[in-house]
């Protein structure tokens, strides 16, 4: 029963329940980040430790947190992993954290990390949490990370920052500029929907 | 008896949970923050110094040793600028900064000996709109000033001719308009710091 219980935790977020195109959650930074592989990827291992633990975190002071102040709790909580994220890109990894620019600081305000403290993390137990949470990242992730392949890939001619296409392929330079994300978001969201999701919708 | 517990659970008990975790939060931030101060600030003059060595069109190898070690054998600081030495004669930097759209946009300029061609421009630091303005950033941009004059006219993107000439942004004019100003502001710049002094 229980590895049933975290089994289902941990698939929900992946499929039906995913957070990008089913809760339509964290779309800014979807649309924001996923014009390359290599930021995509920095991005969503921010969002996936920050959900995680903060979910954890959450879920251990459950039963103290005063009900009326817990959304400052939240932020708290989770600015905290944030900026650790942050501190750790500006000093280990300076050129990314140039480039993801503001995102990252913007992971506090991502509705994934703190829908899931909200719906989840305050009513179970801090494991199950932690697993929700990084699930909850990792659904967010795999989508994204498709959209910055095809973005990257139609944009530039290139995946993680090499060449791939040859000579001969005209980049789409509107791939790589705002709304890209939103046709690539739209058409990923419509397929999905209509095709893996078409039984769940009818049920 | 019951009223004092709900003004202690209303009022005191969230007043200084919120405190403790303030507190912890802070602790927690500020501690990791200290230690990785060094290598902060670190990272932050390796890349001042990367911007001037490519406005100096200076080869460096992109490593935080190759940077250090190619801006210490090259490049001397002056009062408010730079001097890079090369085999065909001195090259100039000047540290510009001037409004964009959003915020300042810091660049670091660089001309040949006859303070009017450029030698380079690179952006040290500005926060133009992401994936709009901030394309200032992108190599291409920049490498168009190499070997041109000021003052510069904005053409549409990809269809510079003339080295009076620079592209701009496509769905970001603004922010080439402020970046085209501070090249030109630049070019008087150093006419006036560096030229003015000889």
């Amino acid at each position: 029963m229980a590895k049933n219980l975290i089994r289902k935790t941990f698939l929900e977020p992946l499929g039906k329940n995913n957070p990008v195109f089913v809760q339509i959650l964290g779309i800014c930074s979807t649309l924001a980040v996923t014009n390359k592989l290599q930021n995509t990827m920095v991005m969503t291992l921010g969002v996936m430790f920050t959900a995680a633990f903060s979910s954890w975190t959450i879920s251990l002071l459950r039963n103290h947190i005063p009900s009326r102040i817990r959304m400052m709790v939240e932020t708290m909580v989770i600015a905290t992993f944030v900026i650790i994220v942050d501190v750790v890109l500006k000093a280990f990894y300076p050129e990314m954290w140039k480039q993801l620019g503001p995102y990252v600081g913007l992971i506090i305000t991502n509705c994934i990390v703190m829908g899931r403290i909200e719906a989840f993390a305050l009513q179970n137990k801090p494991m199950l949490s932690l697993i929700d949470g990084l699930s909850s990242g990792l659904g967010y992730a795999y989508v994204l990370l498709i959209i910055a392949f095809i973005r990257e890939l139609l944009g530039t001619g290139s995946l993680w920052g090499y060449r791939i296409l040859g000579t001969w392929w005209t980049n789409w330079s509107i791939m790589i500029m705002p709304p890209g994300g939103f046709f690539v978001l739209a058409i990923i969201i419509w397929v999905i929907r209509e095709t893996i999701m078409k039984e769940a919708k009818h049920a | 008896m019951k009223a004092k517990e709900t003004f202690y659970h209303e009022r005191i008990y969230p007043l200084v949970f919120m405190f403790a975790i303030t507190f912890f939060c802070i602790l927690i931030t500020s501690g990791l923050y200290l230690t990785t101060r060094n290598r902060a600030v670190a990272n932050e003059l390796s890349f001042t110094r990367k911007a001037i060595l490519e406005a100096a069109n200076v080869p460096y190898e992109n490593t935080a040793e190759g940077i250090g070690q190619a801006y210490l054998e090259n490049i001397k600081v002056e009062d408010g600028y730079y001097i890079a030495t090369n085999s065909e004669g001195d090259r100039f930097i000047i540290p510009v900064q001037g409004p964009g759209l959003w915020g300042m946009i810091t660049i670091m300029a660089g001309f040949e000996k006859d303070l009017e061609t450029f030698s380079g421009v690179a952006i040290v630091s500005q926060n133009e709109t992401p994936g709009l303005g901030a394309r200032i950033e992108e190599p291409w941009f920049t490498a168009q000033f190499k070997g041109k004059k000021a003052p510069f006219t904005l053409v549409e993107e990809g269809t510079s001719l003339f080295d009076n000439e620079v592209d701009s942004i496509t769905g970001a004019s603004r922010t080439s308009e402020y970046f085209r100003n501070l090249a030109n502001r630049a070019s008087q710049d150093a006419k006036r710091i560096i030229g003015g002094g000889k």
